[in-house]
């Protein structure tokens, strides 16, 4: 479904990507590791066009897409949460998923018609699915932290994407939290057939939920496969050696 | 048109220039350290224009009125600027553009009628000093004294200000502060007081900016009002921050409009705004980058 | 929820309460009131577009007067150059300023922040200083005066009744163009314009319609000038009239939908009590001004949602 080829970006003389691969079948669970600095967000922001890459191909759906705006990539099909909480602070919760599903419907340019009585089923459908329907009218500044994550992954899926990226889902979280958002991904995965690409640094979280892993290290791919194979390759353990030791 | 005629006319652009900077560089100043817009800024300038006035007028328009006045009136202005600091901005820092810039604005109006008030509605003038009158020739172009003293100071201050900012230790902080606010606030810098003195800084550049065009036009409410537009044209236009970007479009500026005036007369007015518009268009984030 | 509905059938009752005290003013006050009345219904227009970009949008507009000018000068220059009927210029008038707005919007929106409001002040400016110089047409530094209106609007009471019949209009149109798709997407792209992009809305697109629409209402309260006025000059367009304009939303408070409207409300006829006593208005303003930016940021109806608000949450508590 998402094939990324030899993707190149730099800030300023950093070379954040260097070498980039990546294959994302349709209807698997795809997570993205290494470690800190890596250059994950940065090569989940080229994927979305939320950054230009230098060089490089991105292709979804087989359709190249490197050089088109985070707004067509989403009509193409593709969303994406955020690692910080990036929602509308001043909306209400109901009004935050309500933005996305209005959007991916072309409706947000309608001027003549009240905006509450528009897809409300739709909007309440993605909140109840998420446990959030009973905070719909809150404002979403005053959600816990866990909860405006949990909103977070609820606007993108708003946008009915046929693949959904997740940036640190549980970044923060407390352990229930994280166990919430574990069957959230495979209720996603499993019922709705949901293609998941994830970037994420618990380890337990990754070996559970992912049917294909890839490595990241200083802007290169160093491995990509089974979970099994990653495990005992030799580059990913040096490079996470490398880290820690 | 002959080559006198071109050359004089660069001249004189290039020192009027060199007012639009040094009023634009404490803007720039101003806006690279402590992120406020000032719309203020251009009633400093005013300030700067009427105590000049004031204190040569008080020397009997004699040979040291203008030479104390263009000492006596940016060093009032600071101490303006200090406390519109101390007792004012200081508690906006925090807030967003608008709210900053709204209350920079009040100031304006304040500053406005207060200028009104003590020194009444009437134009006033002052004399250029007697070394400074008349004019010589170059290439065959009669070119101001003044103009010629104009294009002296405007190096000198720009190279002071290179001096502070890459030779001192407050100068070497507002170059820090400028490009990564977190960094001096992990330094434990005392921010404070780099604020303020920035602040005064710029207000003193603002009043020299006063004090040194007050001989050369009528000193009148309502100065402020075209300068800071100008010097926020000529701030963004070099890049937010960045006094050498403001150097650049300032004499861009300048020489834009003495060009204007002896091309097309009739729409020279036009042309700053012209000039600011397409630099904008074509460069969105300044001609050079923002801060250093 | 039974609250909720009282509370906006409550508003309803204001509104209409309001609009009938509003209609049988004229009766009761002199000419030079209702004029002052007309000259705050236009202002309140103005205003109101303006917060569509500024408190709705979350865009830095320093120079939203420049549509306002553009709107005025169309009909004065329609009026008096040509022998086109005043119908025309009344549609001409929103048009051309709806079509200036799409033009420096198309540049501003590619800018953030400063940078959008610093473009906004130089194009707008650059179009002032074309009115100022193009003699030919505008007359200049002069303006255009005794401007001819229909037979039907020479009197100040019918002008008085068509100024709050549009405003009136306005910003019901206004209104519902806050509460559709479009507003709340509006919203959204001031909340966060980086999560608007991802969740597939033009953010770039949208920030230019809005500009365009409010363009467009300014040009509307423009017509609403002349009528009034019957005279225009080019200090409409220069940036201090737009600043005033800010000071007005931020008055009554950016977040409130009304709050323009009182803020133009209070502006217009506080600088009429104030010019009573003193010739220094501009002192005041600016005090005023402090006195808002330091004390109530969020102006005085917000304030009031906040009390209203704080207070329905404690009461839902119990």
């Amino acid at each position: 479904m998402l094939q990324v080829e030899q993707l190149q970006k730099a800030f300023d003389g950093f070379q954040a990507i260097a070498d980039a691969h990546l294959s994302v079948p349709k209807g698997e669970v795809v997570a993205v590791i290494g470690p800190n600095g890596a250059g994950k967000s940065t090569l989940f922001n080229l994927i979305t066009g939320h950054l230009q890459a230098d060089s490089g191909h991105v292709r979804f759906k087989g359709e190249e897409i490197t050089k088109l705006s985070p707004f067509k990539i989403c009509h193409k099909g593709m969303a994406r949460s955020f690692q910080l909480i990036n929602i509308f602070s001043s909306l209400t919760v109901f009004e935050n998923v309500q933005t996305s599903v209005l959007a991916i419907h072309r409706l947000d340019k309608n001027f003549f018609r009240p905006s509450r009585k528009l897809l409300v089923e739709e909007t309440l459908e993605v909140l109840d699915s998420f446990g959030l329907y009973d905070f719909k009218d809150r404002s979403c500044s005053s959600l816990s932290y866990g909860d405006q994550k949990v909103l977070e992954i609820a606007i993108a899926l708003g946008s009915k994407p046929e693949l959904l990226l997740l940036d640190e889902p549980t970044a923060g979280m407390s352990s229930e939290e994280t166990r919430k958002i574990v069957n959230l991904i495979k209720r996603l995965s499993q019922e709705k057939g949901l293609t998941i690409l994830l970037t994420e640094h618990d380890m337990e979280l990754v070996f559970d939920v992912a049917q294909k892993i890839m490595v990241l290290h200083q802007g290169r791919t160093i491995a990509q496969g089974l979970p099994e194979a990653i495990r005992n390759d030799k580059a990913v353990q040096n490079a996470y050696l490398g880290e820690t030791g | 048109m002959d080559f006198a005629t071109l050359a004089s006319q660069f001249f004189i652009g290039l020192s009027r220039g060199m007012i639009f900077f040094i009023v634009a560089a404490g803007l720039t100043l101003i806006f690279g350290v402590l992120r406020i817009t000032n719309f203020a800024h251009g009633a400093l300038y005013m300030l700067g224009a009427f105590i000049a006035y004031s204190v040569s007028t008080l020397f009997g328009q004699g040979p040291y009125g203008f030479w104390l006045a263009l000492l006596v009136a940016p060093i009032a202005v600071m101490l303006v600027s200090l406390v519109i600091e101390r007792g004012l901005l200081r508690f906006i820092y925090n807030r967003n553009h608008l709210i900053q810039m709204l209350l920079t604005y009040s100031l304006v109006l304040i500053a406005g009628d207060l200028v009104k008030i003590i020194w009444g509605t009437e134009y006033k003038s002052m004399d250029i000093p007697g070394v400074l009158r008349g004019s010589f020739n170059l290439w065959g172009a009669s070119l101001p004294w003044y103009n010629a003293f104009l294009l002296i100071v405007g190096p000198i201050v720009a190279l002071g200000l290179w001096l502070f900012l890459s030779k001192t230790h407050l100068g070497k902080i507002c170059r820090a502060t400028a490009t990564d606010r977190e960094m001096v606030d992990v330094l434990g810098i005392n921010s404070t007081r780099v604020f303020a003195m920035v602040f005064a800084l710029g207000g003193w550049l603002a009043g020299l900016g006063g004090a040194l065009i007050a001989p050369t036009t009528t000193i009148s409410m309502g100065m402020d009002a075209s300068i800071i537009i100008y010097a926020f044209l000529i701030v963004v236009i070099g890049g937010l921050g960045n006094i050498w970007g403001a150097l650049i479009s300032s004499i861009i500026m300048g020489v834009g409009e003495a060009f204007g005036i002896l091309f097309i007369p009739s729409i020279a007015i036009i042309i700053p705004y012209m000039i600011a518009g397409v630099l904008l268009i074509v460069r969105p984030s300044g001609l050079l980058k923002s801060a250093w | 929820m039974s609250t909720k509905k009282f509370s906006n059938y409550l508003g309803l009752g204001l509104a209409v309460a309001g609009i009938l005290i509003l209609l049988i003013l004229p009766n009761m006050l002199s000419q030079y009131y209702v004029y002052l009345i007309a000259t705050v219904f236009t202002t309140a227009l103005l205003a109101s577009s303006l917060n569509l970009v500024l408190g709705y949008g979350g865009l830095l507009h320093l120079h939203h007067g420049v549509f306002f000018g553009v709107g005025a000068y169309t009909v004065a220059i329609v009026m008096t150059k040509t022998s086109w009927p005043f119908a025309v210029a009344v549609l001409l008038a929103p048009i051309i300023a709806a079509l200036i707005a799409l033009v420096i919007g198309w540049f501003c929106v590619r800018l953030r922040g400063l940078y959008f409001g610093m473009l906004t002040l130089a194009l707008g400016q650059l179009v002032w200083a074309i009115v100022y110089r193009w003699n030919a047409l505008t007359e200049g530094d002069n303006g255009i005066h005794a401007i001819p209106v229909p037979e039907f609007l020479t009197s100040i009471n019918s002008v008085y009744y068509t100024t709050l019949v549009v405003l009136v209009l306005a910003l019901i149109i206004l209104y519902v163009i806050n509460k559709s798709p479009f507003g709340l997407t509006l919203l959204a792209t001031r909340d966060n314009p980086v999560r608007s992009e991802s969740v597939g809305i033009n953010v770039k697109r949208h920030r230019l319609i809005a500009f365009v629409i409010a363009g467009f209402f300014s040009g509307i309260a423009g017509v609403l000038f002349v009528l009034v006025e019957r005279s225009v000059a080019p200090s409409l367009l220069f940036w201090n009239k737009s600043a005033e304009i800010l000071i007005m939303c931020l008055m009554g408070g950016l977040t409130v939908f009304m709050g323009p409207t009182l803020g133009a409300g209070i502006l217009v006829l506080l600088s009429m009590v104030v010019g009573l006593y003193t010739e220094y208005w501009l002192l005041v303003l600016g005090l005023l001004l402090l006195i808002l930016v330091l004390f109530l940021p969020q102006g005085i109806l917000g304030y009031a949602m906040e009390k209203y608000d704080k207070r329905r949450s404690i009461g839902g508590e119990n």
